[in-house]
């Protein structure tokens, strides 16, 4: 293999490592991502991983040295990319193959279609719905949960096409959701009020920050781990203020 | 224990870990195994509350359990065990505790008489530490088999695969 100058391979890990970082990956993912893809060009590399940028340097055997620091996207989970991430750095180690072809493939993975709309609605709707089962609701209590998660999500994924800050949308999603569920409620009482309130709003949990948060710490990450662990309650806090207010409203003991 | 209503659980708690697959956008060729996860892992947890209750064991039990099984997923299907398991897992996590403890907070701020603070600090705190405990029931399960294998990849440890499978790597390599 013809050697390649750091400064490719490390924009080329910084592109990788900011993918991932923005999909939902916890950050030792990261960290051998990068450590694995970087050995196998012959580079020793350090970086400095945070939530927010990456700082990466590249030092090879002639003394050349690369610095950079790389924004990681937003957030918005996307596994699909993690997975063929994971995929690509395993190719790049066996194979070795020619650095259009590792960009070919990420720009692809970028295109990647996400599911359609009206699946991802309808699927978290019936999360939500089955979690209301779960709890013990009946069938028009599901019923009713699936439609208020269904409308909430909707009202999330248009505020974050219009870049509203994700809390907010968090909240205003929340309330939404538990005011679809007391509003019905308040005209045709249902047995288990509260049971509608906290499950219709399941689909907005933080999930992947607070389990991150958790494997981060327990790797040794404790910086990282504390960001996500704060990300997550804030999100929480979120949720918790939207449904408070329509719990106030409805009077729900 | 109802066996009936202990099945159409299960059911739910698949549809559950599904939905979230979706959420995250997940590949399609992990939904059924994500499905499958979730609904062991879940109905891993309702057998061990029912019989011992203790929802912090149960839940790290039904985790680790998830997360053993996200190895072997990964080997067949090709994608990072956690990619499986934290779509799996989610249906586990406690909302209605962290609801309460929510609610009961809010209620605190009343200006209420010692007795009724006391009852209801009690409840609220109570349900606070639940709700902490769970979530990292959830995460040291999940990664158990990374910690007990102390291996950095999932693709280091040794599954037994099918022969043909075996076949192919040793021939890949």
């Amino acid at each position: 293999m013809n050697a390649h100058k750091p400064r490719v391979i490390g924009a080329l890990l910084l592109e990788i490592g900011a993918l991932l970082m923005g999909s939902g990956a916890n950050t030792n993912r990261v960290r051998l991502t990068i450590g694995r893809i970087a050995k196998s060009y012959g580079f020793k590399v350090d970086f400095l991983i945070t939530h927010r940028a990456i700082m990466l340097t590249l030092n090879d055997k002639n003394q050349h040295f690369f610095s950079e620091i790389k924004q990681t996207y937003a957030s918005v989970p996307n596994f699909k990319m993690v997975s063929g991430i994971s995929k690509l750095s395993w190719r790049i180690v066996e194979e070795k193959p020619p650095l259009d072809t590792v960009w070919n493939e990420i720009e692809r993975l970028k295109g990647l279609s996400p599911y359609p709309r009206i699946i991802v609605l309808s699927t978290v709707a019936l999360a939500c719905s089955s979690f209301c089962r779960l709890a013990g609701g009946n069938f028009t209590e599901m019923l009713m949960v699936f439609v208020a998660s269904f409308c909430g999500l909707f009202v999330k994924q248009e505020l974050s096409k219009k870049k509203v800050n994700p809390y907010f949308s968090v909240f205003l999603a929340s309330f939404i959701t538990t005011m679809l569920c007391g509003g019905v409620g308040f005209w045709y009482p249902y047995e288990h009020d509260n049971m509608t309130f906290v499950t219709s709003i399941l689909y907005l949990i933080p999930g992947i920050p607070l389990i991150n948060s958790m494997s981060d710490i327990l790797d040794g990450n404790s910086l990282n781990g504390m960001m996500r662990a704060v990300n997550g309650l804030v999100i929480s806090f979120a949720i918790a203020s939207g449904l408070l207010i329509a719990i106030l409203i409805f009077n729900v003991a | 224990m109802d066996w009936i209503s202990f099945f159409e659980n299960w059911i739910w708690f698949g549809c559950a870990a599904t939905g979230f697959a979706i959420l995250f956008n997940v590949p399609k060729r992990t939904l059924i195994a994500i499905f499958f996860m979730g609904a062991l892992g879940g109905s891993v947890k309702l057998l061990i509350v029912h019989w011992n209750n203790s929802v912090v064991l149960g839940t790290l039990l039904g985790a680790a359990i998830i997360g053993f099984l996200s190895i072997y997923a990964a080997h067949f299907r090709h994608s990072p065990p956690f990619v499986f398991a934290i779509p799996a897992v989610i249906p586990m996590v406690p909302g209605s505790y962290a609801y309460n403890t929510m609610k009961g907070i809010i209620r605190l701020t009343n200006n209420t008489g010692t007795a009724d603070f006391v009852a209801l600090l009690n409840e609220t705190v109570t349900k606070g530490l639940l709700t902490l405990f769970v979530l990292m029931a959830i995460a040291v399960g999940v990664v158990a088999p990374m910690l007990l294998t102390r291996r950095d990849s999932a693709k280091e440890i040794k599954v037994p695969l099918p022969h043909f499978k075996q076949e192919k790597t040793a021939k890949e390599k």
